[in-house]
C-alpha cells in the first residue's frame, strides 16, 4: 500500500437552517492515498458534497465543522478559520472542479487570464514565464492552438472545452490532491468519457490523488480504484472499487447496484428502494438506512452499527456483519437462493403492430438572432401501439424539439407529425384538438420545475379532468384522483398538500398522475429520471413499466444514456445533429450498431463494472470520415425493421457487416 | 459589433423621434398665456392676441407646426424665450449657464463615486456587521425621504454648523461646497447600494467560489474580478451622467440659486414661458437618449460577450 | 442532534438480530418537508424587531389619519380672524401651533397626511395594476415586444421629472393631473418589471403542461402565474406609497403641485419652508410625521422583498 496522503476523521459538519441546527455529516472518516482514485458515491442530500468542500473551507456561510480532524502533512486543518490559513490548502495541496463548466469561468475575463494569475500569485511567476506555463496547460489538457485560445473567453469555448480549462486551472498549481465534484453530470456522454479519460492521464502523469464525488455507478466504476458509499451523512461502506462492486455488504449499497437499470431482466421489475433519502430535519436513530430495507434488523432501527472489517481493504458499517446476525444472513441467503433465475421477456412482436403516432419529413428551425438554423431535419419514424418507442441523443441533438413537436407545443417548419390517422402540425378543429389532448400527454425531465408550487396536488391531478369536463359531480372527480395517486403509489391523504411538501421522486409521481388522469394513450417521457436519485429511478421507470401493463400506454421516451433505454424500450433512434442516424429494435441496435455514431455512443455508456470500464478506450465520433460530397447519403433500411443513414458505399459496406 | 451599434442606433433614432413627437404634443395643451410678455397679455385685445399667435404660428394645425420646429431645429435655432428673458435667443440662454451645471456637477459626481464605491464595497465586505448597518441607515433615510427636505435641511443646519453661505456664488469657491454635498448625497447612496448587492450577489456566483477554491485571496478576487465584471453596469451609465449633468439639477440649483440649467425649467414654468419649456424639455430629452446610446457603445468596449453577437451572424 | 454513538455489537440482546417490521407505507414520508413558501416568508418578515416596531407605528398612525376627522372639531382650513392666534407655537391647545393665518398645524397634518395617503394609495393602485396587466400581456404576447420597448425607450430615457413636470404643468392643479402625471409616467418600468417576471413563468415546465392539458389561458393565469405574483405585488405597492408621497412635495416644492389652499403633506412641508427661520416647527412637524412615513414605507416593502425571497428562507 502506499503511503497516507491525507486522513479525514469523524468529521461532524453542521448547518444553520431556518432557525434549525441540522447534522449534514454525522461523523465521516475517509483516507487517501498517494496516487490512488477515491470515489465517493451518494445521492442528493447524502452528504457527499458537503463532506468534501469542509476539506478547503468552502462550506456555505450557515455551516461549520463541528468535530473531528483532517490531517494532510501532518497538520490538522479542520479548524481552519481564517481565508489566510486555508490559503495555505487551497489550489496548492487540495484542488477543486465543479460540476458545470458553464458557470466556473469569469464570463469577462480571458481563459488564459484565468489560468495565468493563479500561476502568479502562487509562484509570485513573471508575467510572460506564467504565459508560457498557462499555455503550457492548456496544451497538456487537450486543448488545439493552445496560443490563440489563451486570448478567447469563455463563451467562445464549448462546454467540454470549459472543463478541460477548468481542469487546467485547477491544476496550475500543482495540487497533492485533486477533488471533481461531479465533474461530467452536465456534460455530455461522448464529452464525458473524454474528461474522465484527460483526468486519469493528468493524475498519473503529475502525481496527484484524485477524489471523485458522483452520484453514477457507472463513472466510478470507470475511474476508481476504491470507492466509498455515502448515505444520510455517513460513510456506510468503502473498499477497492471491485469490492464493493462484486461484494457489496451493506444493504444500501448492494441495493444501489441491483437498482441499476443495466442490471435489470427485460419485462420483469427492476430491483428498487423504497421512499426516499432521510431528511435531515428529522432524527435519525441506529442505521439510517433501515425504514428503507425490507431485510432490516431490529437492531439497526435502535444502535447505530460500527464498522465491520470484511477485509483489509473493504469495511461496512452494518450489523449484518456481526456474529450475532449469522443466523439471519444465513436465513437471507436461503430466501435469495430460493428466488429463481428470472428469464427476460421476449422482444415485441412487430409483425401486427399499427401505427399510433407517423412522423414524415419532421423538420424544425429557430431563428438564433439572424440566422436560421435546424434543430431537427427531415426525421421520419412510426411509433406503433403498445411499444416504448426511445429517441436518444445528447444535448442538441433535437430529440427534446422533436418530442415537443409531436405534443404540439413546438413549432414545425416542414414535414407531417399524424396521431391515429389525424394530422398535428396544422390548425386543428377544436374537438380534433381536445381529442388529441385528451389522447397524448407529456411527464416532464425536471419534477421540480414540472409542478405548480402555488397549486394543491389536488388540484394538479385535477387539471385534465376539469379542463375535459372528465366527471360527472365532485365525489367523481375526487374518485378519480384518488385513483390516479394510488395507482403511482401515492396516499390519497397528500391530496390536501403542496408539492414542496414531496421529494424528487414523489414529485416526479405526481407529474405521472397528472398525465395519467385523463386516461391517454400516448405518453411523451422527455428524460423522466435522469434529474432523479439513483435510488429513485428504479421506483419510477418499474412504476412507467407496470402502468404500460396495465393501462396499455404507448411511450415515447427522450433519452441521453442508452444503457437506460436498453431495459425499457422495444426500439431506439439515435439522433445527431438534428437528424435520426440510426433506428432498429433493441437488442438489434445493441448487437449491430451500424453507424458510428452509434457506437460512439454505446462505447461511451458507463457500465457499472470496473473490470469492463477500466480498460474502456474512448471512442470520439468524428463526422468528417464521411465522404458526403460525392455520394450523397439518405435514409433506408439495411435490413426489416434497422434504418440508417448512409450512403450508398456504406450501405454496402454494413450490409457485408450483418452478413 | 458594427450591427449591434447599428440597431442600439436605430433604436436611439426611433426614441429620439417619439419623445419630440411627446413633448410636442403634450406641450400643445399649454395654455397659450405663456406665449406673451406679461406687458402684451394684459395690454393686448383679443383679436390682437389672436392675431399675434396666428403669427407666431401656434395656431397652425399640429403637422405644420411640427414641421416648422423641425425645420428650425435643424438650421440650430431653439427659438425666442418670451417671458423669461425676453426675446433671446434659446441657445444663448442656454450657453451662458451651462457652465454653472457642469461644473458643479461634475464634482459631485466625482465627490459620489470616490465615496460612494468604497462605502458599498466596504459594506458588502462587512455584512451584517455595524459598517453595513450604519451604511444601510444612510442609504434608507437618503432613499426614502423626499430630497427636497433632505437638502433643505442641509442648507439651513450645515450653513449654520460650519458657517458656509447658504448661496452659491461662483467666486467664491467655499459657497460650492453645500451645493455639492447636496447633489453628491443621493448618488453615494445609489452607488454604495448598488455595489453592495452586485458584490453579495456575485459572491455566490460559481466563478467566484472557483477562484477562492484556486487559492486565491479575497481581495484579489474582489479586485480582478468582481471589480473587473461590475465595470460593465457601471460603464452603461457614465455617459447619461455626464450628458445629464448638462441639465442641471432642478431643485438643487433654485435652493441654492445657482444660475444653472436646472433652475432655469422650473423657472420657465413658473413663468409660463411655453417656447423655453418646449426647448428645454427637448434638449434634455435628446441629450438622455444620446447618453443612452453612448453607453452602449461604452459596453460594446468593456464586455467581451457583446461581439458574440456578431459572431452569430 | 447530537450524533450516535456506536455500540458493540457484544453488549446487545441476540433477539435484535432478526427480522424488523417493514413499513412501507411510512416510507412515503421519508421525503417529506414541512417548508411552506408563505409560512417561510412571513416568518422571516416577522423575525426582524424593526419590521415588528414599524408595522405598530404605521398601523397606529394610519388608524389615526382614518380615525381623526371624526373625533375632532377643528377645522384644517379655519382662518383666525385675530393676529393674536396667528404663528402660535405648539401649546396643549394647538400641539403643532398655528401657521401664519391661524390654522390649526395639528388638525393641518393629519388631514393632509389623509389626502397624501389618498393620493398615494391611488397611485400605487393604478400603476402596480396597470404594470400587472399590461406587463402581463406584454409578456404573453411577444409580438409586442417592438411596439412596447420604443414606448419603454421613450418613458424611460429621458428622467421621469421631466415628464412629470410637464404633464403637471399643462393640466389645471388637481388631485387627478397629480395622480395620472405619476401613473403616467411610472407605468412602464412597473410593466417592464412584471413583464420579465411574468416570461420567466410562462416558459415554465408546469406552464407547458398545463397547455398539454388543454388548460385555458385564462386559468393559466389565474392559477399559474398570478399566484406567484402576489408577493411582488405586495412589495411593490409598499415602495410606491412613499415615493408617490415625495413626488407630491417635489411638485408643489416646484410650483406645479396641488392648489396651495388644499391641505396635502408637500403643501405643509412647502408652507412650513417659507416660514421655517422664524418658526421652524411650522415645517418641522409636518415633516416628521411625513418622514416616518416614507421611511416606514421604504423599510417595510425592503424587507418585505427580502423575506420573500426564496434564497432568504435560511
Amino acid at each position: 500500500m502506499k503511503d497516507k496522503i491525507f486522513e479525514a476523521k469523524d468529521v461532524v459538519v453542521k448547518f444553520n437552517l431556518r432557525g434549525n441546527t441540522l447534522t449534514a455529516i454525522r461523523g465521516a472518516s475517509i483516507d487517501l492515498y498517494d496516487g490512488e482514485t477515491l470515489a465517493i458515491v451518494g445521492e442528493s442530500g447524502s452528504g457527499k458534497s458537503v463532506f468534501t468542500k469542509s476539506f478547503i473551507g468552502m462550506l456555505d456561510k450557515n455551516g461549520w465543522v463541528e468535530s473531528g480532524s483532517m490531517m494532510m502533512d501532518g497538520v490538522d486543518f479542520s479548524q481552519y478559520k481564517t481565508e489566510k490559513e486555508w490559503l495555505q490548502i487551497r489550489g496548492k495541496k487540495i484542488a477543486m472542479v465543479f460540476q458545470d463548466p458553464m458557470t466556473s469561468l469569469n464570463p469577462v475575463k480571458t481563459i488564459g487570464e484565468q489560468i495565468r494569475e493563479v500561476i502568479s500569485y502562487h509562484f509570485g511567476t513573471e508575467k510572460e514565464a506564467a504565459k508560457k506555463q498557462a499555455i503550457e496547460l492548456l496544451r497538456q489538457v487537450g486543448i488545439q492552438d493552445p496560443e490563440q485560445r489563451y486570448k478567447q473567453y469563455p463563451h467562445e469555448f464549448s462546454g467540454g472545452m470549459r472543463q478541460r480549462v477548468v481542469i487546467a486551472t485547477a491544476i496550475a498549481c500543482r495540487p497533492k490532491i485533486l477533488i471533481c465534484d461531479e465533474p461530467t453530470t452536465a456534460l455530455d456522454v461522448t464529452v464525458q468519457a473524454q474528461i474522465l479519460h484527460l483526468i486519469k492521464k493528468l493524475q498519473k502523469e503529475l502525481d496527484m490523488s484524485v477524489i471523485y464525488i458522483t452520484h453514477d455507478l457507472g463513472v466510478v466504476a470507470n475511474v476508481a480504484d476504491r470507492v466509498a458509499v455515502m448515505y444520510a451523512g455517513q460513510i456506510v461502506e468503502y473498499g477497492l472499487a471491485n469490492e464493493i462492486f462484486k461484494d457489496a455488504r451493506h444493504p444500501y449499497s448492494k441495493a444501489l447496484l441491483l437498482s441499476l437499470p443495466q442490471l435489470g431482466v427485460r419485462g420483469h421489475e427492476l430491483h428498487s428502494i423504497k421512499g426516499s433519502p432521510p431528511n435531515l430535519y428529522k432524527e435519525i436513530k441506529g442505521d439510517a438506512f433501515a425504514p428503507r430495507n425490507p431485510d432490516a434488523m431490529k437492531v439497526d432501527y435502535e444502535y447505530e452499527p460500527p464498522f465491520f472489517k470484511v477485509s483489509d481493504t473493504h469495511y461496512a458499517k452494518t450489523w449484518l456483519l456481526s456474529d450475532k446476525a449469522a443466523e439471519y444472513r444465513k436465513e437471507l441467503e436461503q430466501i435469495n437462493a430460493a428466488k429463481t433465475e428470472i428469464k427476460p421477456a421476449p422482444p415485441m412482436d412487430f409483425s401486427n403492430a399499427k401505427p399510433l403516432v407517423s412522423v414524415r419529413n419532421l423538420t424544425v428551425n429557430f431563428k438564433l438572432g439572424r440566422k436560421e438554423f435546424s434543430a431537427v431535419r427531415d426525421v421520419s419514424f412510426d411509433i406503433h401501439e403498445g411499444e416504448t418507442f426511445s429517441l436518444v441523443g445528447e444535448s442538441g441533438s433535437g430529440k427534446t424539439t422533436t418530442g415537443k413537436a409531436i405534443m404540439k407545443i413546438c413549432h414545425t417548419s416542414g414535414g407531417e407529425i399524424y396521431y391515429d390517422g389525424v394530422q398535428v402540425n396544422r390548425k386543428m378543429k377544436a374537438h380534433e384538438l381536445t381529442e388529441f389532448r385528451k389522447n397524448v400527454q407529456m411527464i416532464f425531465q425536471d419534477p421540480m420545475a414540472s409542478l405548480n408550487e402555488r397549486a394543491k396536488v389536488d388540484y394538479i391531478i385535477s387539471e385534465g379532468l376539469y379542463n375535459f369536463h372528465a366527471y360527472k359531480n365532485e365525489k367523481e372527480r375526487k374518485e378519480k384522483v384518488a385513483a390516479a395517486m394510488h395507482s403511482v403509489g401515492l396516499l390519497e391523504e397528500y391530496a390536501t398538500r403542496f408539492p414542496h411538501e414531496f421529494s424528487g421522486g414523489q414529485r416526479q409521481r405526481i407529474g405521472i398522475a397528472r398525465a395519467l388522469v385523463v386516461e391517454p394513450k400516448f405518453i411523451v417521457a422527455d428524460e423522466p429520471i435522469s434529474a432523479l436519485d439513483v435510488s429513485i429511478r428504479a421506483q419510477v421507470i418499474n412504476l412507467l413499466n407496470q402502468l404500460k401493463k396495465e393501462k396499455g400506454f404507448t411511450y415515447m421516451f427522450i433519452a441521453h444514456d442508452l444503457s437506460v433505454v436498453r431495459f425499457i424500450s422495444d426500439r431506439i433512434a439515435v439522433m445527431y445533429k438534428g437528424r435520426i442516424m440510426e433506428l432498429a429494435e433493441t437488442e438489434e441496435l445493441f448487437r449491430n450498431p451500424l453507424h458510428p455514431y452509434t457506437n460512439a455512443l454505446l462505447q461511451a455508456a458507463p457500465v457499472p463494472d470496473p473490470d469492463i470500464e477500466r480498460d474502456k478506450e474512448v471512442v470520439v465520433y468524428d463526422p468528417s470520415i464521411h465522404q458526403y460530397e460525392t455520394e450523397k447519403p439518405y435514409w433506408s433500411e439495411v435490413k426489416p425493421g434497422h434504418f440508417v443513414w448512409a450512403n450508398d458505399p456504406e450501405l454496402a459496406e454494413y450490409r457485408t457487416r450483418l452478413k | 459589433m458594427t450591427r449591434y451599434l447599428l440597431s442600439k442606433l436605430g433604436q436611439a433614432i426611433v426614441t429620439i423621434v417619439l419623445v419630440v413627437l411627446v413633448v410636442f404634443t403634450l406641450l400643445r395643451f399649454m395654455p397659450t398665456a405663456g406665449y406673451f410678455t406679461r406687458e402684451q397679455y394684459t395690454t393686448m385685445s383679443d383679436a390682437e392676441k389672436t392675431a399675434y399667435l396666428r403669427n407666431m404660428g401656434v395656431l397652425d394645425p399640429m403637422p405644420v407646426q411640427l414641421k416648422n420646429f423641425v425645420v428650425d431645429l435643424f438650421h440650430g435655432d431653439l427659438g425666442r424665450s418670451i417671458t423669461l428673458y425676453p426675446n433671446m435667443q434659446i441657445a444663448d440662454v442656454l450657453g451662458e449657464k451651462i457652465q454653472y451645471s457642469l461644473l458643479l456637477n461634475f464634482i459631485s459626481w466625482f465627490v459620489a463615486a470616490i465615496i460612494g464605491m468604497p462605502l458599498g464595497l466596504a459594506m458588502a465586505k462587512n455584512k451584517s456587521g455595524i459598517v453595513d448597518g450604519f451604511g444601510m441607515v444612510y442609504i434608507v433615510l437618503v432613499r426614502s425621504i423626499p430630497s427636497i427636505i433632505i437638502h433643505f435641511f442641509i442648507q439651513v443646519y450645515l450653513s449654520k454648523l460650519f458657517n458656509l453661505p447658504m448661496l452659491f456664488y461662483m467666486e467664491q469657491p467655499i459657497s460650492w461646497i453645500l451645493p455639492i454635498v447636496s447633489m453628491s448625497i443621493g448618488s453615494i447612496a445609489g452607488y454604495a447600494t448598488w455595489l453592495r448587492r452586485y458584490i453579495v450577489d456575485e459572491e455566490n456566483k460559481d466563478y467566484i467560489k472557483f477562484a477562492r477554491v484556486k487559492g486565491l485571496p479575497s481581495n484579489f478576487i474582489m479586485w480582478r474580478h468582481v471589480f473587473r465584471n461590475a465595470i460593465v453596469p457601471i460603464a452603461i451609465n457614465i455617459p447619461s451622467d455626464f450628458l445629464l449633468m448638462l441639465s442641471g439639477s432642478l431643485i438643487i440649483e433654485s435652493l441654492y440659486a445657482i444660475p444653472g440649467t436646472g433652475g432655469l425649467l422650473i423657472k420657465s414654468i413658473t413663468a409660463m414661458d411655453n417656447p423655453l419649456v418646449q426647448a428645454l424639455v427637448l434638449l434634455y430629452g435628446a441629450l438622455s437618449v444620446l447618453g443612452v446610446f453612448l453607453g452602449d457603445i461604452v459596453v460594446s468596449f468593456v464586455d467581451p460577450r457583446i461581439k458574440l453577437v456578431d459572431a452569430n451572424n | 442532534m447530537e450524533t450516535i454513538k456506536t455500540t458493540k455489537a457484544q453488549d446487545l440482546p441476540q433477539d435484535l438480530f432478526t427480522r424488523a417490521d417493514f413499513h412501507e407505507e411510512l416510507l412515503e414520508d421519508t421525503g417529506f418537508s414541512n417548508y411552506s413558501y408563505w409560512r417561510s416568508t412571513f416568518r422571516t418578515f416577522f423575525k426582524s424587531t424593526v419590521v415588528k416596531v414599524i408595522l405598530v407605528i404605521m398601523l397606529a398612525l394610519i388608524a389615526y389619519t382614518v380615525i381623526y376627522p371624526m373625533i375632532t372639531d377643528l377645522d384644517p382650513y379655519e382662518v383666525a380672524l385675530s393676529p393674536v392666534e396667528w404663528n402660535l407655537p405648539p401649546s396643549s391647545e394647538h400641539l403643532f401651533g398655528t401657521d401664519g393665518v391661524g390654522r390649526d398645524i395639528w388638525a393641518r397634518v393629519w388631514f393632509g397626511t389623509r389626502t397624501s395617503f389618498l393620493l398615494a394609495i391611488a397611485v400605487a393602485f393604478f400603476q402596480v395594476g396597470l404594470g400587472v396587466i399590461i406587463g402581463a400581456i406584454w409578456g404573453f404576447y411577444r409580438k409586442l415586444d417592438t411596439l412596447m420597448f420604443a414606448i419603454y425607450n421613450t418613458l424611460t430615457n429621458v428622467p421621469s421629472t421631466i415628464y412629470l413636470v410637464l404633464i403637471a404643468y399643462v393640466m389645471k392643479p388637481s388631485i387627478i393631473t397629480i395622480i395620472i402625471a405619476l401613473v403616467a409616467t411610472g407605468w412602464i418600468s412597473e410593466a417592464r418589471w412584471f413583464r420579465s417576471r411574468i416570461l420567466a413563468l410562462r416558459e415554465a415546465d408546469y406552464n407547458i403542461a398545463s397547455v398539454c392539458l388543454k388548460t385555458p389561458p385564462s386559468r393559466i393565469i389565474s392559477r399559474n402565474v398570478v399566484p406567484y405574483l402576489v408577493s411582488l405585488i405586495i412589495m411593490d405597492v409598499a415602495l410606491t406609497i412613499p415615493s408617490s408621497i415625495g413626488s407630491e412635495v417635489f411638485l408643489s416644492f416646484i410650483g406645479v403641485g396641488l392648489p396651495a389652499d388644499l391641505c396635502t403633506l408637500g403643501n405643509l412641508v412647502n408652507q412650513g419652508r417659507s416660514a421655517f427661520l422664524v418658526y421652524p416647527y411650522q415645517m418641522i412637524f409636518p415633516t416628521m410625521i411625513l418622514c416616518i412615513i416614507t421611511v416606514s414605507f421604504y423599510i417595510i416593502g425592503n424587507k418585505f422583498a427580502d423575506a420573500s425571497d426564496p434564497r432568504n428562507h435560511v
